[in-house]
């Protein structure tokens, strides 16, 4: 079987790409964190990489820049001045996307999603992951629910319905559409399919605070592009790769050893199905 | 500091700045310690006079600030080192690695590697200027770890505060509110901790109006490496020094001068408090490891209190060698600033290296990639050992032995040695106990810190496996100690926690500062950890009155008491005197907050607060004696007095063997450490994180005690333990083989109540969301 290869983007400020990266290389991927500077020529020759020769492409969390200006704005101007082109070639061959928290922030800014609306010029922000109703930062656990029937490459093998738990930490993570568009626009992604995640409360109902984090329109955490190779999500998946790394792990382990005896393998939590949905529908798909 | 002052003592040849001390007389002596914001005493000035007096020339400018930089109580401990000799330092064990000689301690963690631990106060640029003084403390304490080549992987925050109500009309005019200064500070914690992407995940948040004129902030990290990648703070001879990234500029200048001497509320000193970039020190802590890793760095030093004159000299000294350095070279925030505060500058993100002359090219590729500035600022030589030279831009500034740069005074100062504790005193047993336990919930030392913790990113790196708030979602309630997984291919866990009670401290500054280490073991032993190390943050008034030198020295003894009692070392930590504010004349509370790091075999295993089923077994373990004072309840009831809580180190190791026995055999479904609002605040925490009721009955403790004392008594070596209900016997023989203190309470019930006897009497009765809608209100 191909070894995938995975590109996790940093640059300064971003913060989540070992972990990002290790969760891949768990599921026997072949991850490397490569700096926007090897991917644009900006360093010695044998730094340099080239985006084509990834099958994946992740954009991971942190603080890009900063995040001063607005959350994501500087890396998408960054991307989009240095490597628009090479990244639409890359998205137009149908090769993945995945941006987690801040990376989900740029692909926002970048307008590749929700990337629809035909009458508006490709490229321009269409909705915002704006400042949490809190207006402050939130670390804390979430459930999501998986909504998307199919069309999300990343999310095909996790059942649709099912609720994954996964901490989120972020102080822009209100996805925001305005006003005037806003029934327009989540009939758009409701119809295409491009809804993948949506906060709940334990029960599984669409709940207002804490159960969504930071006061999404729609409760939404998580959407795809109309072509669903491009996914970004405000909580982190990489967080929520191993059952123990679970806030109620200590809930859970003395039920699960009395029920399958002692556990020699490691035992995933709710991140880890979503690398593990993602690389077996990328083979699939044989790229 | 106004910058520029200095002129007035100078003679200005070029850029040589002469300040003529040869003939000064003592109040002349005096007037250029203060004129120039030297913060040095006469003794110190005529020692100084004496030596250039010796030397047959005037000292510079950049001279004097240097020595007063290196003999600054920050820098050189000058008060405490003594005290700290006797009672802290030479714990032996056989887990350190190398302790208490450099900015953070280095441990054995397993076979290949060690962690890290530093600790350090920030709390008079806290005080002027809290969301970049807290800010700036991060930086700072993750610069000691990087420094020794590990990578950072927790952070935590002990903070200390006046009330949040406190009154604006008793607030003196230069003196900043305690909500001002509390949301300043968690949001400078949050900005730039959040930023560089390492998890904050323990801490403290505590009231008293003792810190009204100047707030406590205290900061730890720990790290993980290699055995292999540590590296010395020291220069060896004939080796490049390069100064590796962010700009020097007027910011943090006197910085440590400043933290010497007792704060006015004055404006002027914000530029004695550095500015904070995130954004540079997460690429230069990657850039500084890969270099390390790569093996092209031999001994590094953080730019921190004292800038490159303190590191610069400290290193040189540390490696026996001398050094030039040309000033010039060094990269500037902005235009024209003089050789002595580009020495002084204490500007953040900056890092001296020392390296071969053959390596250093590949050194400067590496800060290149990362787009981080790295210049050669000079090397060091053989020809004349100790020999420190500067040169700015051709002239000779400062030509001084290192020797006499470190060798500064020591104290032993004065002391006065009070207990403030009195006999118990009469309280009236309170007639509605439903009252009395929500009120404690609610009260700002108990209440639910969940609107603190939840800005801080707790779990980024993935790692961070008992969090700051445990339970059931949406339910949690706060753990005693986090643990994080730092190494990839290995399920060993490092347990943290902080913790220090300082109306204890207040009261009896020794029994104050035992029970802060008890506390910690308690904290580490609740989650399946044992305690391995201790670092410590030593918070006091101004070391030249003797009653504040007096609580400094009980608190150091007591820690010392209790730490080579238990066998685990202190590793590293600081000294922050000079904590009072002169307009409003009076000290903090003594401040001896420790942090506590306990080694996990398996982080699948560790315990946490929250009550796991209904039908299983509450006990609480140790004894609980009439020790309230200092307590949240003699708080409460507004009485002062009464007898804070002793301990016996031989009854706490017993107990945590016990403890660890029963959870190796996996007999405990959750545990929690009895402390502030007692027995009763411990349940009612336990029974919130699993949202599930109790009912319990009191009438097995201690008999000679009232009900009030019993539930609210704050004594120490103590812990709530949920044991599943079928191992009541196994758990009871584990007591009776240790020979530990224990009494059988209740049960845990599926109904969401809070149930509390004495015999027959029924004390409280409470709903559940009654008691989480009181600690949940207490911060509000």
């Amino acid at each position: 079987m191909k070894t995938l290869k995975i590109c996790i983007l940093r640059i300064e400020g971003t913060n989540c790409e070992l972990e990002t990266s290790l969760a891949f290389k768990r599921l026997g991927a072949s991850a490397e964190i490569v700096h926007l500077k090897q991917l644009i020529g900006a360093v010695k020759e044998q730094e340099r990489r080239n985006l084509m020769d990834y099958d994946v492409l992740v954009i991971p969390g942190g603080f890009s820049s900063g995040d001063y200006v607005r959350a994501g704005a500087i890396l998408a101007a960054r991307i989009k001045g240095t490597l628009g082109e090479e990244i639409a070639d890359f998205i137009d061959t149908g090769k993945p996307v995945l941006g987690i928290c801040n990376g989900f922030q740029v692909l926002v800014e970048m307008g590749l999603l929700p990337g629809f609306v035909p009458d508006e010029k490709p490229g321009m922000q269409q909705v915002a992951l704006t400042t949490n109703d809190s207006a402050r930062f939130e670390c804390r656990p979430t459930l999501i629910k998986h909504e998307c029937k199919g069309k999300c490459m990343f999310t095909r093998g996790i059942e649709k319905g099912s609720i994954l738990k996964m901490p989120c930490a972020h102080a822009e993570g209100k996805f925001f559409i305005a006003e005037r568009k806003r029934e327009e626009y989540i009939q758009w992604l409701e119809e295409n399919d491009q809804i993948v995640f949506r906060y709940v409360d334990p029960e599984g109902n669409y709940a207002p605070y804490p159960w969504n984090p930071n006061g999404s329109i729609y409760n939404i955490a998580g959407i795809c592009n109309p072509e669903g190779n491009i996914l970004g999500l405000m909580p982190h998946p990489e967080r929520a790769f191993y059952a123990f790394l679970d806030s109620e792990w200590s809930r859970m382990a003395r039920g699960r050893r009395k029920e399958k005896g002692e556990e020699k393998e490691d035992i995933y939590g709710g991140g880890e199905k979503i690398f593990e949905s993602a690389l077996k529908s990328i083979l699939k798909k044989g790229l | 500091m106004k910058t520029g002052r200095e002129s007035s003592f100078g003679n200005r040849s070029g850029k040589r700045v002469e300040v003529g001390i040869r003939d000064a007389h003592d109040e002349d002596l005096k007037r250029i310690s203060d004129g120039m914001g030297l913060a040095l005493n006469l003794e110190e000035m005529k020692r100084i006079k004496r030596y250039f007096v010796a030397k047959k020339r005037e000292p510079t400018d950049v001279e004097l600030q240097s020595i007063a930089q290196a003999w600054s109580e920050h820098c050189c401990y000058k008060s405490s080192k003594k005290i700290l000799q006797e009672f802290i330092f030479g714990i032996e064990a056989p887990q350190s690695i190398l302790v208490i000689k450099e900015d953070a301690g280095v441990l054995e963690f397993d076979k290949e590697h060690a962690y890290v631990v530093a600790f350090e106060s920030h709390n008079h640029p806290s005080a002027i200027e809290p969301y970049g003084g807290a800010a700036t403390g991060i930086g700072g304490i993750v610069r000691d770890v990087v420094c020794m080549g590990a990578q950072p992987i927790a952070l935590i925050d002990p903070l200390f505060f006046g009330h949040l109500d406190y009154g604006y009309e008793k607030l003196p005019e230069e003196v900043k509110h305690p909500r001002f200064l509390f949301e300043g500070v968690v949001s400078g914690i949050s900005d730039y901790g959040n930023r560089i992407g390492i998890p904050t995940c323990a801490g403290m948040v505590y009231f008293d109006d003792g810190y009204v004129g100047n707030c406590v902030v205290n900061v730890g990290c720990v790290g993980v490496m290699k055995k292999a990648h540590l590296r010395r703070s020291m220069a060896k001879q004939d080796e490049v020094l390069v100064l590796v990234g962010g700009k020097t500029g007027r910011d943090g200048i006197h910085g440590v001068t400043f933290a010497s001497v007792e704060l006015t509320g004055e404006e002027e000193f914000r530029s004695a408090v550095q500015l904070g970039d995130p954004i540079t020190k997460e690429p230069l802590m990657h850039a500084i490891l890969e270099a390390n890793e790569r093996g092209l760095i031999s001994g590094m030093k953080d730019l921190g209190g004292g800038g490159l004159s303190c590191a610069v000299s400290e290193m040189c000294h540390a490696g026996g060698c001398g050094a030039d350095i040309y000033l010039e070279r060094v990269k500037l925030k902005e235009k024209g600033l003089s050789a002595w505060e580009i020495w002084v500058s204490e500007s953040q993100e900056r890092f001296l290296i020392a390296g071969s002359r053959k390596k250093v090219d590949e050194l400067l590729a590496i800060f290149e990639k990362w787009d981080v500035d790295a210049v050669i600022i000079g090397q060091t030589q053989t020809f004349k050992k100790s020999l420190i030279r500067i040169f700015f831009e051709g002239e000779l500034v400062f030509e001084l032995d290192t020797d006499f740069l470190v060798a500064c005074p020591v104290y032993e100062r004065p002391k006065e040695i009070k207990i403030k504790e009195k006999g118990e005193v009469l309280v009236e047993e309170p007639k509605d106990y439903n009252e009395v336990l929500k009120m404690l919930l609610a009260a700002p030392n108990i209440a639910s810190r969940e609107c603190v913790i939840r800005q801080y990113d707790h779990e980024v790196r993935a790692s961070t496996v008992l969090k700051p708030m445990q339970g059931i979602i949406g339910k949690e309630t706060h753990g005693d100690a986090a643990v994080i997984k730092p190494l990839e291919e290995s399920y060993k866990g490092l347990a943290i926690t902080s913790d220090v009670n300082p109306s204890f401290c207040k009261l009896n500054p020794f029994w104050g500062a035992a029970s802060a280490v008890d506390e910690v073991c308690r904290n580490l032993t609740a989650v399946g950890a044992v305690p391995h190390s201790f670092a410590d943050c030593l918070n006091f008034g101004n070391p030249e009155k003797p009653d504040r030198m007096g609580e400094f020295y009980e608190c150091c003894r007591g820690l010392g008491y209790m730490a080579s009692s238990l066998g685990v070392p202190f590793v590293s930590g600081n000294v922050s005197f000079y904590n009072e504010s002169a307009v409003m004349n009076e000290s903090i509370p003594p401040t001896p907050t420790i942090l506590g790091i306990g080694l996990c075999e398996d982080v699948r295993e560790c315990i946490t607060v929250d009550i796991k089923e209904a039908g299983d077994f509450l006990y609480v373990i140790g004894e609980t004696k009439e020790e309230l004072g200092g307590s949240e309840y003699y708080k409460l009831r507004d009485v002062e007095g009464g007898f804070v809580p002793r301990t016996d180190p031989a009854v706490l190791i017993r107990s945590m063997k016990a403890l660890r026995d029963a959870m190796d055999l996996r007999l405990i479904a959750s545990c929690h450490d009895v402390s502030e609002g007692g027995l009763a605040v411990a349940v009612c925490e336990m029974l919130l994180g699993g949202d599930i009721g109790a009912s319990i009955d009191i009438r097995g403790m201690n008999p000679e005690l009232r009900s009030d004392y019993k539930l609210f008594s704050e004594s120490n070596s103590r812990w709530v333990v949920e044991v599943w209900k079928e191992e009541k016997r196994r758990f009871e023989d584990i007591l009776k083989r240790r020979e530990v203190y224990a009494t059988k309470l209740g049960e845990t019930v599926g109904e969401k109540r809070v149930c509390i006897y004495n015999r027959n009497k029924e004390l409280v009765d409470l709903a559940l969301e009654e008691v989480r809608g009181a600690w949940l209100s207490g911060l509000e």
